[in-house]
């Protein structure tokens, strides 16, 4: 077992060190613990419109959200290996070949991915946090306490994730019952009103209160599933081929008049196709966008002269940027090397797929202005939102090429990527709190955009076929 | 016979390795010619450098005409190309990843020449299976399928008969000789020797990245050798001086 979590560790860091080199990516922890530190230093600035625990609430959330994207990654994640790296081969892949059993070896993957990610992510967000309690008149105890609660909230999402796996290889069906029954216990738990928010996440109601009940039913939580997902594991899935008939030249002429039809079909059934189909771009996309949308109805309370709209159009077309990464994640310019193809090509396909697709954050934003009643400032806020995906589309494109999900993970690139957005964001922020039209001005930033889109196509048809 | 394929002094070095050291020969139109050498002696960047997917550090290449390096586009567009280890993109059916390319190649009657190849290569019945479900054996017909669906006058093929059962080796080996009859040129790469035995006119021989051998292979044989005992007292032999 020691062997296998060894081999395995080595491989995780060896498939991201290749990419970015090693130093590349051991900065990554400094960038997010950087980052901890800074956002933890503003938190008194917005005490009176997000109190502590609102805040604590929501890096709970959001590291049970990485629990849950980390352990799908690594369990459906092979198809997206295989194009990365041509025919993936890792030890976690092993077990027919190994004289191991699949159960030591998902055993081993899973402590793997705890501690790998544990490192990555949750140890340095909370030592960024603990190195600004001094300044924010919080105990630096809070810091170690952090980094236990924020460690059951990962490990929690990992569990229930990787559970949920090992019960659809069983059986879809049984993978449909468990969720029905969870669903229907989650909603008596609301009726009868017992899913008070610390109740529902008990890693965070040991944050709140440090005791040992919510410690015990959180490792309660997490161990469960955890050990059901290793002792029921199979690779043996159920056969579940399926058959479509072409559904490529009507999709392609369907959008003909753009060119690259055949290339934005293919992204389109990409999509639809690969785990989760349309509903992984909706809980990407979609539920971040809620999250904003009621903190913007609250902050609007405290800060005279914000308009949601604008401010939810701006935020819009970061988040809305991220759908640039589901459209590149199961392609690879690999798979054009030999076709008479080149590079920019392939990202202009992929800018006109975007383009298509923000047909959706559009439609939000049309409904945010229906239900808030902001029919005044939406054009500068539909102009605000246009701009601001376009431009930081440019910086991804520019930063990463056709590798959005690899490459954010460079610390110098991410560091590059914030870098490049925040200030233009905060400054299209303030501008509109003087007068939303201000936001208009948004509109500059497509200078940029395309300088950037251009000068992109060039460092990546060189990056793609070096010395081309 | 023109020459289809002209390398001159062809080199790639990867840091401090050369994987292909001033390699020189030619294929004239009409030939099956076969790139043998062992793992790691440099076939697939030489198929790589002729076909564009690399640049040569130096030393030049000329295919169909055009200069591999200065328009490696157009390259790709003449000749078909079966790569060592490519498959075909994952969430499209068998049948429209041949109309992808087909778009890519601006090509007309596309189910035509889509069903030609189903049923050459008897893989109809997978026609709407997504390409991550079928075989290695059934994705290595439709990249060959895909290499031949303009009717190139030139294919060039990493490994041709890879993941293939015995019955289909024996119809693409028949089909290739058929193509270079009717005119058309195959250079292939493989470390199989039999293969080549089997349906080259022409070989190289490469290793440690250097054309040890280049000749017809009939010569071979009517001087009395046995293509793998000329094949090991080469490569053995070859102290890389």
């Amino acid at each position: 077992m020691p062997d296998l979590f060894l081999a395995m560790m080595k491989e995780e860091w060896r498939i991201h060190s290749t990419i970015f080199g090693s130093l590349g990516f051991a900065l990554f922890p400094a960038v997010v613990a950087s980052f901890a530190f800074l956002g933890s230093l503003a938190l008194p600035i917005f005490s009176d419109v997000l109190p502590y625990a609102v805040v604590a609430l929501l890096a709970h959330i959001l590291f049970l959200l990485v629990g849950v994207m980390v352990g799908s990654f690594g369990l459906m994640g092979r198809e997206f290996m295989n194009r990365r790296f041509g025919q993936a081969s890792l030890v976690a892949y092993a077990s027919r070949s190994l004289p191991v059993s699949e159960r030591r070896i998902f055993a081993a993957f899973l402590v793997k991915d705890t501690v790998y990610y544990i490192l990555l992510y949750v140890l340095p967000f909370a030592v960024g946090f603990a190195a600004a309690t001094p300044f924010v008149s919080l105990d630096p105890g809070y810091g170690l306490i952090a980094f236990v609660s924020l460690t059951l909230a990962f490990l929690l999402g990992l569990s229930i994730v990787c559970c949920l796996s090992t019960l659809y290889a069983r059986s879809v069906a049984l993978l449909a019952g468990t969720v029905a029954a969870l669903s229907v216990l989650a909603l008596a738990a609301l009726r009868l009103g017992a899913a008070a928010v610390p109740a529902a996440l008990p890693p965070y109601a040991f944050f709140i209160d440090p005791a040992p009940e919510p410690l015990a039913l959180s490792l309660l939580l997490i161990l469960v599933p955890a050990a059901v997902s290793v002792l029921f594991v199979t690779v043996e899935y159920p056969d579940r081929t399926k058959r479509f008939k072409n559904s490529l030249d009507p999709l392609a002429g369907r959008v003909r008049a753009l060119g690259s039809a055949h290339f934005i079909a293919k992204d389109a059934l990409d999509l639809l196709r690969s785990e989760g189909g349309a509903g992984k771009v909706i809980f990407s996309f979609l539920l971040p966008l809620g999250l904003v949308w009621v903190c913007l109805r609250v902050l609007i309370r405290f800060i005279p002269g914000l308009d949601p709209l604008v401010v939810f159009a701006v935020l819009l077309g970061v988040i809305s940027a991220t759908i640039y990464n589901w459209l590149t994640e199961f392609d690879s310019f690999t798979s054009y090397a030999f076709l008479p193809v080149e590079v920019p090509e392939v990202i202009d396909a992929k800018l006109k797929s975007y383009g298509l697709a923000n047909l959706l954050p559009v439609t939000v934003l049309v409904l945010a202005a229906a239900t808030a009643g902001g029919a005044g400032t939406f054009l500068p806020a539909l102009a605000t939102f246009l701009s601001v995906s376009a431009y930081t589309l440019a910086v991804t494109v520019y930063l990463t090429g056709l590798h959005p999900n690899v490459m954010l993970y460079h610390a110098g690139v991410f560091l590059r990527y914030l870098l490049a957005i925040s200030p233009a964001l905060l400054l299209l922020i303030f501008a509109s709190i003087f007068d939303p039209a201000y936001a208009s001005l948004s509109l500059l930033l497509i200078v940029p955009a395309a300088l950037l889109l251009s000068r992109g196509r060039t460092k990546w048809q060189a990056w793609e076929m070096p010395g081309y | 016979m023109r020459q289809i394929i002209e390398a001159n002094d062809l080199t790639k070095d990867y840091g401090n390795v050369t994987a292909v050291n001033r390699v020189s020969f030619s294929v004239t139109e009409g030939e099956l010619f076969g790139l043998l050498g062992p793992n790691g002696s440099g076939k697939t960047t030489m198929i790589r450098m002729l076909t564009g997917q690399v640049r040569p550090t130096s030393g030049s290449a000329r295919v169909m005409g055009l200069d591999a390096a200065k328009d490696p586009v157009g390259v790709r567009g003449l000749v078909g190309i079966i790569p060592e280890q490519e498959t075909p993109p994952s969430f499209l059916t068998a049948e429209e990843y041949l109309h992808f390319v087909a778009s890519i190649r601006n090509l007309d009657r596309v189910d035509e020449r889509c069903d030609r190849w189903f049923d050459l290569l008897e893989f109809g019945d997978k026609r709407d299976v997504l390409c991550k479900d079928l075989s290695r054996g059934t994705r290595q017909k439709l990249m060959f399928a895909q290499a031949f669906l303009h009717e190139p006058r030139l294919a060039l093929i990493d490994e041709p008969l890879i993941n293939l059962d015995p019955i289909m080796q024996r119809t693409v080996k028949d089909f290739l000789q058929e193509y270079v009859r009717d005119g058309g040129t195959v250079f292939f790469s493989t470390h199989i020797l039999e293969i080549a035995e089997e349906i080259c006119d022409r070989i190289g021989i490469l290793h440690n990245g250097r054309l040890l051998h280049s000749g017809q292979l009939e010569d071979l044989v009517g001087s009395g050798r046995h293509l793998e005992s000329f094949f090991l007292d080469l490569v053995k032999g070859d102290t890389g001086a």
